[in-house]
């Protein structure tokens, strides 16, 4: 349009209004009604609404189930620990009850020795090598260190005190004449420290006695 | 009521001051709090902002370690000598316990202090002083099984105790007490952070492949629980390597079990037995008494925390003829039938040697001067011997060096230097004086007889490992050495078997029945360091082999001064006997049913 009016600008005064009339009648534009579709809002609301609130719902469910699961992971977790304490426990005390020591002394308790040698027996024809007579000569093992010897402080000699002479006569000769009360009284009172004597005497044996046992089955 | 109301007066109108006043007292007002509030920002942003930065990361993260578990130390057959377990310390409190709900001060420790040492294995008077004690940081028992532990404190919480608390406390457990506990060693008390301090025996030899790499685990954690999205960092622990021996945990019991009733009834010092697997040198068992139980070391003697058949040497005596015979042998000087006739006593250049048992001029084989064990027999045949051959095979039989086999504080004992090397030196030396040996090495020494002349390594570790002084043990590192030819050692094992013959031997205790056994008695006198001189006590030995035709094990047990008058024979054969004859049993060797040697002892 410009190149147009530029080359024909000699003839612009006197052609012009005509052309440009007929350029303008021809350029005559009528307003067209816009044809307005009008989509329905409530679809696309709703459809907004829905994603939204699912994604707040999902997102608040999703976090809740992370959050559930890290609470059971922890909670699993220390079980885990627990349970592995517990296997722990348990093979130790497996790892007890294993050790050759403990197996002997209960074999030794249902009366097993260890044979000086072996014996085969071959099963293909029922030869026995080895020395038969001797292998089975059994020797008991001791188990358990002997206990270190009783020193000698804890058995100090008796001392032995000698009343002057006369003195033991004199009391017997007293203890069975008098008859008053007192003396009575005195004489059960050395009845009774005799007996506590007697008795601490017996437990002593007694204890001894169980050492020696104890002693015995240590041998 | 217009006539009422108070018109704004000029009094009001000054108080409330002019606006121009009023706006820029406040302007300097919102100034003032402005620029602290900028001062602040560059306090926080401007100088050591990073410190902050790392508190803020810190706030709702939780550290902590994930512990290396230590390696195990097992036997041949995968049986454990030392493993570790998850263990708790349990902490007190003692401010929180001795406080009550409402926080009064109250004396709770006698009754936390009875409920904890009843449950718990502590002394009820050393824990009552503790919980007693102004601090808030006090152990109650170390080392506690993690299950039994976590028991306890969740029952004391029931009980309304508080101020309770666990830590990790590695236990390091050693389930046969003292079965091999002067080779494995122990550990010491863990340091505050669970660090295990290896004190002796293998624990610390092999700590760096035993004790692996602590790892870290840091978390974002809230109320007690990971935050499932939260920032989190692993690093792995890298668990200690496993340590295998060559040591068989049942045959190692049985021995030391043997070796401590030996020693007691000889009343003797001390006393070791030494298995060893002929073919491979592999020890099967190392038994020392006295030893101590490696989970209550501190209740032993420190002297008896090694190994003596490793770390102490003396004189072999007459274990060590079977190596001279079986030089001769081997540099076909003579044979078993050679005669010699020998004296009551010999007068050498410096001193007169004489026998242990009383006898005039005896006309002997060279296998009767092994079986009677006479000294004058074998200075006599070793004079056959060339200038410092001698020295050469008993070199060979690596005596003088030390075995390597990965024991701390392996004495190499003494073989005299070849400039110290005399003719009397080596007429003692001959019948085992003036030479001084660990137990391990006179085994590999005697082993090399029962392994066809050729010297193995040696060990005690299986596979290879290396030792905190950078060498390297095991098996896979044991050397072969061919000492003397199969023949001589064949003949020298012959000879040998002559030593227990009940006629013509002094050892018959060592008998076991059914087997051709080989062996050689040894009792030495003790050098004492204090007078430089032999002080009258001796050591008794026994070296063996069985089968002796085809042997399988060789057995070394020595007792250190034996008080009831015993020598080599009558308390370390039969000893050497029980193990030996328990060997055969579990490793199911059957009798060879050869004959047994019969080489004429006299002539």
């Amino acid at each position: 349009m410009s190149s147009l009016y530029s080359t024909q600008g000699a003839a612009r005064s006197n052609r012009m209004p005509r052309i440009a009339g007929a350029a303008v009648e021809r350029a005559r534009l009528s307003v067209v009604p816009v044809a307005r579709t009008r989509a329905a809002k409530v679809p696309f609301v709703s459809l907004v609404t829905v994603l939204l609130l699912g994604g707040v719902v999902g997102l608040l469910l999703f976090n809740t189930s992370m959050q559930q699961s890290a609470f059971a992971a922890t909670s699993l977790e220390q079980r885990a620990t627990v349970l592995s304490a517990r296997q722990e426990a348990l093979a130790s005390k497996l790892e007890r009850l294993r050790d050759p020591q403990e197996i002997a002394r209960r074999a030794q308790k249902m009366g097993m020795q260890v044979p000086a040698a072996p014996l085969f027996l071959d099963l293909a024809d029922g030869t026995v090598s080895g020395d038969a007579a001797r292998a089975t000569l059994g020797a008991r093992l001791p188990l358990d260190p002997l206990l270190p010897a009783r020193p000698s402080e804890l058995d100090p000699p008796a001392t032995v005190v000698t009343p002057p002479e006369g003195v033991l006569g004199d009391q017997r000769g007293g203890g069975s004449g008098g008859g008053d009360g007192g003396k009575n009284k005195q004489d059960e009172k050395k009845a009774d420290k005799k007996a506590e004597k007697k008795s601490e005497k017996k437990s002593e044996k007694k204890s001894e006695k169980k050492k020696d046992k104890k002693n015995k089955k240590n041998d | 009521m217009p006539t009422t109301r108070p018109m704004p007066s000029h009094e009001a109108a000054a108080r409330r001051g002019h606006p121009h006043f009023r706006l820029r007292v406040g302007f300097v007002l919102i100034a003032m709090v402005l620029s602290v509030f900028a001062g602040r920002l560059v306090q926080l942003q401007g100088i050591d902002p990073k410190a902050y930065a790392e508190m803020a990361a810190a706030e709702g993260m939780d550290e902590m370690v994930l512990p290396a578990q230590r390696g195990a130390i097992l036997d041949r057959n995968g049986e454990p000598l030392a493993q570790s377990a998850d263990g708790l310390m349990v902490v007190a409190d003692p401010a929180l316990v001795n406080t009550d709900e409402e926080g009064q001060e109250v004396d709770r420790a006698p009754e936390l202090a009875k409920f904890l040492s009843g449950k718990l294995d502590v002394d009820y008077f050393t824990l009552l002083q503790r919980l007693r004690t102004e601090s808030r940081f006090q152990y109650v028992a170390r080392g506690v099984p993690a299950a039994t532990a976590t028991k306890v404190v969740d029952r004391a919480e029931e009980l309304g105790f508080d101020g309770l608390s666990t830590w990790r406390d590695p236990v390091r457990e050693y389930p046969a007490d003292d079965v091999a506990a002067n080779l494995v060693g122990f550990l010491g008390t863990p340091l505050a952070d669970g660090t295990p301090q290896p004190l002796a025996g293998f624990e610390r030899t092999f700590d760096e492949l035993l004790s692996g790499t602590d790892g870290s685990a840091r978390y974002a954690m809230a109320a007690g629980n990971k935050l499932p999205l939260g920032d989190n960092t692993v690093v792995e622990a890298r668990d200690g390597q496993d340590l295998t021996l060559t040591v068989d945990r049942e045959l190692q019991w049985y021995a030391q079990r043997v070796v401590r009733q030996t020693v007691q009834q000889a009343r003797g010092d001390s006393g070791l037995a030494v298995v060893m697997d002929s073919r491979t040198g592999e020890v099967l068992a190392l038994a020392d008494h006295p030893t101590y139980d490696a989970n209550a070391p501190l209740a032993s003697d420190e002297a008896d925390l090694g190994s003596r058949a490793v770390s102490d040497v003396y004189e072999p005596g007459s274990v060590s003829k079977v190596l001279t015979m079986a030089g001769l042998l081997d540099a076909g000087k003579v044979t078993p039938r050679t005669r010699l006739t020998v004296p009551g006593s010999l007068a050498r250049q410096d001193r007169t040697i004489g026998d242990w048992f009383p006898h005039d001029t005896i006309r002997l084989t060279l296998a009767g001067v092994l079986a009677k064990s006479s000294n004058i027999g074998t200075v006599l045949a070793s004079d056959k011997f060339e200038d410092g051959q001698m020295r050469r095979y008993l070199a060979a039989f690596g005596l003088g060096s030390a075995t390597g086999a990965g024991v701390r504080g392996e004495s190499a004992g003494i073989l005299p230097d070849p400039s110290l090397w005399t003719s009397q030196t080596q007429d003692r030396i001959a019948f085992g004086q003036s030479v001084s040996v660990n137990a391990l090495q006179m085994t590999a020494a005697v082993n090399t007889i029962a392994n066809d002349g050729v010297r193995i390594d040696p060990s005690l570790v299986r596979g290879s490992a290396t030792t905190d002084a950078g060498e390297q043990v095991g098996t896979d590192q044991a050397t072969t050495q061919q000492v003397v030819s199969a023949e001589a050692a064949r003949k020298t094992a012959l000879m040998m078997e002559r030593v227990v013959d009940p006629e013509a031997g002094v050892a018959p205790g060592a008998q076991i029945p059914g087997y051709r056994v080989a062996g050689k008695t040894g009792t030495a006198q003790r050098a004492s360091s204090e007078c430089g001189c032999y002080d009258g006590t001796f050591t008794v030995s026994f070296a063996g082999f069985a089968p002796a035709d085809d042997p399988r094990f060789t057995v070394y047990v020595v007792v250190q001064n034996p008080r009831n008058g015993g020598g080599g024979g009558s308390v370390a054969g039969p000893a050497f006997a029980k193990i030996t004859g328990y060997a055969l049993r579990r490793y199911a060797v059957p009798p060879t049913g050869t004959p047994a040697s019969d080489l004429p002892v006299e002539w």
